[in-house]
């Protein structure tokens, strides 16, 4: 594949292209009349007919079918749209933005399709034609399904719309020709038998609407007036089956081509004049293998340039230029004939250059065995005149516009100037990287008189690579899923709430996390919102429909709220939009962490008021005071009995109206507080009272074994190993059972330990463990019920459950053997069922031999308790 | 009365959508548009980054940390659907979890209260909200839906506390009955209430009287005065307070409105104190007074660390 030689018209014509790898099968021009499409199996191609230096641009296909037909859309409106054919398919591609992207794709045929039309007039309509027999006329504003479908009874090789009449289009099948009105599509408005065998062509007349032509395998072509279709108005006939017969812009011309698939060495083009048939005025000589296709360049009628484009097998495009003789066989006469000469002296000035200059460096050679084939590379243009080269490279996420002048004297020492063009999308730093790697690596090799673009060229989309997977690891996370620019855009975005930018929070005891957009953040209410008051949109969708207006690369919540600032934003540093400010607010509750740590509650009640008390005053509050000298008073020992408080029914009322003015203040440490007092004088009141009684008391759903206090239930993993030598067996425990028994009389002392807990919950976010479990000791929480089995033993002479093997109330060792008689010490056994047992050695003597219990009670000990665990 | 700690420059590349400090209040971790979450160590007024968590591919809308006895857990939501719980593992801190079952943006999530277990809640815009149990017996996540919860999309999530002092007939036998239960807003105007029965999850009350979306939902600590106060803000500019004896019959009272959308509610621990901001750029704080009505203690200035009363 080489690129486009001179664009001198060397006798008529120039090559334009040739392109030995495009196998295209369908060729269409522009309506500006500078873009060819070429339409092959395995690419698409577009070339530029006006920039002779621009390299033809190819675009892959993923198909296994050929491309039928192509055509480009007509109208002004919709110029860049292209449709081409595929087997069954239509589909409708867009050149916009550099880049050949599929706009639509139009399915209804079930069999190939033959030939496509634009409507002439309307950018929107387009008609197919199938083998399937049926013709579809499709609006691309609803491309889901053809607005019209024409049935036709046969199958259908051609389909053309009216060049002036907007509703007229016919169709050819086989040798006949129908006309139709698509206002009335059932049934054809005219219906033509043209000729005896296949028709390969039709083309209607530019001047005049009733007229169409039809070129057919019998190697003629007919013209019909359509409103009087007994009898064509000529014939012209020859000398082989004639694939296509299409009216001349200018004059009353018509060209002919030679069914490509006979292969008859017919590798030309003629041109007759309608009005003398006898022969063609002219041939088209150039290709040496069958024409495919042709078309003409810029067809309106006042032009005078009339450019031919034929594009042949042997895969070369050719442009052919009308000599105004030629025109004037065809009965038109060129209006300036200096015009077209122009053309021609401009042609050849283009030569010039290259002769004058003799000390510039040609490029040529170094430009024609430029491989251009480099992954991620697309060389746009490449002028050796101009002697500059573009070249586009798309890396991951950069996509880098690059721009390379060659001064006159290189390469000999003189190194290509490299720029990056706008329109890039690379940051500031890779983009300065970038440049600096190719102007050293440039200047080595210039500097051995080198050639240097193929080398820099490779070296860049390496270095682009580099660059792009350098800047973070985690990047490619982001790759295979939304890019950055078009993170928004889903249809659900109207469904999601617009992001908040100010929050504040409470965490941890008394911190307020705040943050908010900074002050010199301000949004530009739009001309709908300050009508009405201005305020955030509510979904997400808003941040869209703000941004289609504005080509904006990355439309996040930031850049709408800087959008008037975003130059100056720049210079702020970036740090100060995204503070977060931490408060202490602890000053708005009553919670004082200083108190907490000095409050203590182990001890006996007065000292222990008298010490919180002063702790209060210490820190300047005196109500706490107060109640703390209110609470030893209360709650305070006194010797005489009458006095004391406690029993007053005063003195637990004082109490209790405490604790609730305190709670309702949200006081939470000191009713928490005062709870705990209360609490342990209950306590110590109810168990003077109950040691007095020597009576057994029931131990709740406690294992006795399970000496662990409350405090671990909460804390699960968080009890430090010195507070385990808190756990005792002392009678504090006990005492913790008893205001079960104090708690059944009192409604709200449920309330008072949800006051602890509360407290207890905040004397742990705040690390103070050590306070936290002395609180705890003071609630009563139902610890786990013990899942397993439970041991209780009763002391064999006073009868009472005791927890170690020494009874506290007889003072005699609890258990005794059953097979020795002696008291047990040391290592011991029993049987669950029976609840018989003894030292371990004596009993596993005993069970050597026998297997009932040593006691006679019948027991079969070991079967017995296997039996029970077997379960 | 309040006063500033600490000011962090978090080094966000975009803006910063929601911010928490954990239960010992010595680590902050923010997330933002720019798809990361950042953790900083804010033990004494100084502050350090411990990490950069990337792994959403979209804005990350709101994060939220766990009670410390399930280990340093910190749950982040976003745009991108998913929900990634991370944990810290000798101060590096990676992916524990991540759950991507929602068809669209995850927009809230919420840990319960640890005494129910390791239990997040997610509100999603595809108008359900995801319970993910952990549970230790199989070392694996369970996820219960609720389905359209909320038509069009839900938009907060909180969780009622565990501890209520309505248990408790002074049997004290048993261990009370924690009910689950939890309050979500939505786009459908609405707060809704939800418990859970058994093995599935049924709305217990509705509450109507926002006229546009609901923004956020707050549950208030229970501060043991046998009442349930949830706090609601909307785009209709106002902060509701509901309250109710039973959870069944609530009462509203309107805050306030305001200038603009609404779109946090927070409550202190302990002394019932709200703190609400909201597109206004402005931060305020609200306590009731002895005769229960609500009052405005002090607004925050935008960003400038000062209090005015």
């Amino acid at each position: 594949m080489s690129a486009s030689s001179t664009p001198t018209f060397n006798n008529e014509y120039y090559i334009a292209l040739e392109c030995k790898d495009l196998q295209a099968n369908a060729m269409a021009i522009d309506s500006s009349g500078n873009y060819v499409l070429l339409g092959g199996r395995r690419y698409l191609a577009i070339r530029n007919l006006e920039d002779e230096y621009e390299v033809v641009q190819k675009y892959p296909r993923q198909s296994k079918y050929d491309v039928g037909a192509a055509e480009w859309n007509p109208t002004q409106f919709h110029k860049e749209l292209c449709v081409i054919s595929s087997n069954q398919r239509l589909e409708v591609v867009t050149t916009r933005h550099d880049d050949l992207t599929q706009t639509h794709s139009l399915r209804a045929h079930t069999r190939v399709i033959t030939d496509l039309n634009w409507h002439k007039a309307d950018p929107n309509i387009l008609a197919s034609c199938s083998v399937d027999t049926f013709i579809h006329i499709w609006d691309l504003r609803d491309p889901k399904r053809p607005t019209l479908s024409l049935s036709a009874v046969a199958e259908a090789s051609q389909v053309k719309w009216n060049r002036l009449s907007p509703h007229l289009l016919a169709t050819a099948h086989e040798g006949d020709i129908k006309i139709w009105d698509q206002r009335k599509g059932t049934v054809p408005m005219q219906y033509i038998a043209a000729h005896l065998s296949k028709i390969h062509g039709l083309d209607w007349s530019p001047k005049s609407e009733n007229y169409i032509c039809s070129s057919s395998q019998d190697s003629t072509v007919k013209y019909f007036d359509i409103t009087n279709s007994r009898k064509s108005e000529f014939v012209i006939t020859t000398t082989a089956p004639v694939w296509r017969a299409r009216h001349t812009p200018f004059g009353s011309g018509l060209v002919t081509a030679v069914v490509p698939q006979l292969r008859r060495g017919e590798n030309s083009l003629q041109l007759w004049n309608t009005t003398n048939r006898a022969t063609p005025v002219h041939t088209f000589i150039g290709h040496r293998d069958v024409i495919l296709d042709f078309d003409w360049r810029k067809q309106y009628p006042n032009d005078l340039d009339f450019q031919l484009v034929t594009w042949s097998k042997d895969q070369t495009l050719l442009v052919w230029k009308i000599e105004p003789y030629i025109q004037k066989l065809c009965g038109h006469e060129p209006v300036e004939v200096e015009v077209g000469t122009e053309i021609v002296v401009d042609a050849i000035e283009s030569r010039l250059p290259r002769k004058n200059s003799p000390k510039v460096q040609p490029l040529h050679q170094e430009f024609s065995l430029l491989n251009v084939h480099i992954p991620n590379l697309i060389v746009k243009k490449m002028d050796p005149v101009a002697r500059n080269v573009a070249v586009k490279v798309a890396v991951n996420d950069f996509l880098v516009h690059l721009q390379v002048s060659f001064p006159n004297a290189y390469p000999f020492g003189v190194s290509p100037i490299f720029q990056v063009m706008p329109g890039s999308t690379i940051n500031d730093s890779a983009s300065h990287q970038l440049l600096q790697m190719l102007k050293h690596l440039a200047q080595q090799r210039v500097s051995k008189n080198r050639t240097c673009l193929e080398p820099c060229l490779r070296q860049m989309v390496t270095t682009l690579e580099q660059l792009s997977t350098s800047l973070d690891p985690n990047k490619v996370y982001d790759r295979s899923y939304l890019e950055p620019p078009n993170i928004f855009g889903g249809y659900n975005d109207a469904y999601i709430p617009f992001p908040k930018t100010s929050g504040a929070k409470f965490c941890s005891v008394g911190t307020l996390v705040c943050f908010s957009r900074p002050s010199f953040s301000r949004r530009v209410p739009t001309k709908s919102e300050s009508l009405t008051r201005a305020t955030t949109p509510r979904a997400l969708s808003a941040l869209e429909n703000h941004f289609t207006k504005q080509a904006s690369d990355y439309m996040t919540i930031s850049t709408y709220y800087y959008q008037r600032h975003r130059s100056r934003a720049k210079n702020f540093s970036k740090q100060s939009r995204t503070v977060v400010h931490i408060y202490d607010a602890l000053g708005l509750f009553f919670m004082n962490r200083q108190l907490a740590e000095e409050y203590i509650l182990d001890g006996d009640l007065s000292t222990v008021c008298k010490h919180n008390g002063a702790a209060a005053a210490v820190v300047g509050r005196f109500d706490l005071v107060q109640a703390w000298t209110l609470a030893e008073l209360v709650a305070g020992q006194s010797d005489d009995k009458e006095m004391a408080m406690a029993s007053h029914p005063f003195g637990s009322k004082l109490m209790e109206s405490l604790i609730n003015h305190y709670a309702t203040q949200y006081d939470i440490q000191m009713a928490a507080m005062l709870c705990c007092i209360f609490g342990k004088e209950m306590s110590r009141k109810s168990a003077q009272s109950l040691s007095e009684q020597s009576k057994k008391w029931k131990l709740k759903a406690t294992s006795p074994y399970h000496t662990i206090p409350p405090a671990d239930v909460v804390a699960d993993g968080w009890v430090f190993p010195m507070m385990r030598t808190k756990r005792s067996t002392s009678l504090d425990n006990i005492r913790v059972e008893v205001p079960a028994v104090v708690r059944t009389t009192k409604p709200q002392s449920t309330l008072y330990e949800y006051y602890k807990m509360a407290y207890a919950e905040t004397l742990h976010r705040w690390g103070l463990i050590y306070n936290r479990t002395e609180v705890l000791k003071y609630t009563y929480r139902i610890p786990d019920v013990h899942k397993g089995v439970e041991f209780v033993s009763e002391c064999t002479f006073c009868e009472r459950q005791v927890k170690q093997y020494g009874c506290v109330f007889c003072k005699r060792l609890a258990l005794q053997c059953a097979v020795c008689g002696d008291s047990v010490r040391g290592l011991a056994n029993s049987c669950a069922p029976c609840g018989h047992g003894g030292h371990r050695r004596c009993l596993q003597w005993w069970f050597r031999k026998k297997s009932v219990c040593p006691t006679g009670c019948g027991c079969r000990c070991m079967s017995e308790t296997a039996r029970l665990f077997d379960t | 009365m309040v006063s500033i700690i600490n000011s962090i420059d978090t080094g966000h590349e975009d803006m910063i959508h929601d911010a928490e400090v954990d239960y010992y209040g010595l680590r902050l971790a923010t997330c933002s548009s720019d798809n990361s979450v950042k953790v900083f160590d804010i033990k004494s007024g100084v502050q350090t980054l411990i990490d950069d968590l990337k792994g959403h591919f979209g804005p990350v809308w709101q994060i939220a940390w766990s009670h410390p006895k399930f280990g340093n857990l910190l749950a982040s939501c976003s745009y991108d659907r998913k929900v990634i719980i991370w944990k810290e593992h000798q101060r590096k801190w990676a992916k524990y979890y991540e759950y991507a079952n929602h068809d669209s943006s995850v927009n809230s999530v919420q840990f319960a209260p640890p005494e129910f277990g390791l239990i997040l809640a997610c509100g999603s815009s595809d108008s359900s909200i995801s319970i993910l149990s952990y549970n230790q017996g199989t070392n694996s996540w369970d996820a219960k839906k609720i389905q359209n919860a909320h038509a069009i999309g839900c938009n907060a999530v909180s969780w009622a506390p565990a501890i209520t002092p309505l248990f408790g007939n002074g049997e004290g036998d048993q261990k009370p009955q924690l009910i689950k239960r939890l309050v979500s807003g939505g786009c459908d105007n609405l707060v809704k209430i939800w418990r859970e029965d058994g093995d599935r999850w049924v709305e217990e009350s509705k509450l109507e009287l926002h006229s546009d979306w609901v923004r956020d939902v707050a549950w208030a600590p229970s501060v043991g005065l046998h009442r349930y106060t949830i706090a609601s803000c909307s785009q209709d500019r106002r902060v509701v307070i509901w309250t109710s004896d039973d959870c069944l019959n609530w009462h509203s009272t309107i805050l306030h409105t305001f200038d603009d959308v609404v779109w946090n509610v927070s409550w202190s621990l302990n002394g019932n104190i709200l703190a609400v901001s909201g597109g206004d750029n402005k931060i305020t704080l609200w306590d009731q007074n002895s005769e229960g009505v609500w009052q405005c203690i002090s607004d925050v200035a935008k960003g400038q660390g000062q209090i005015n009363n």
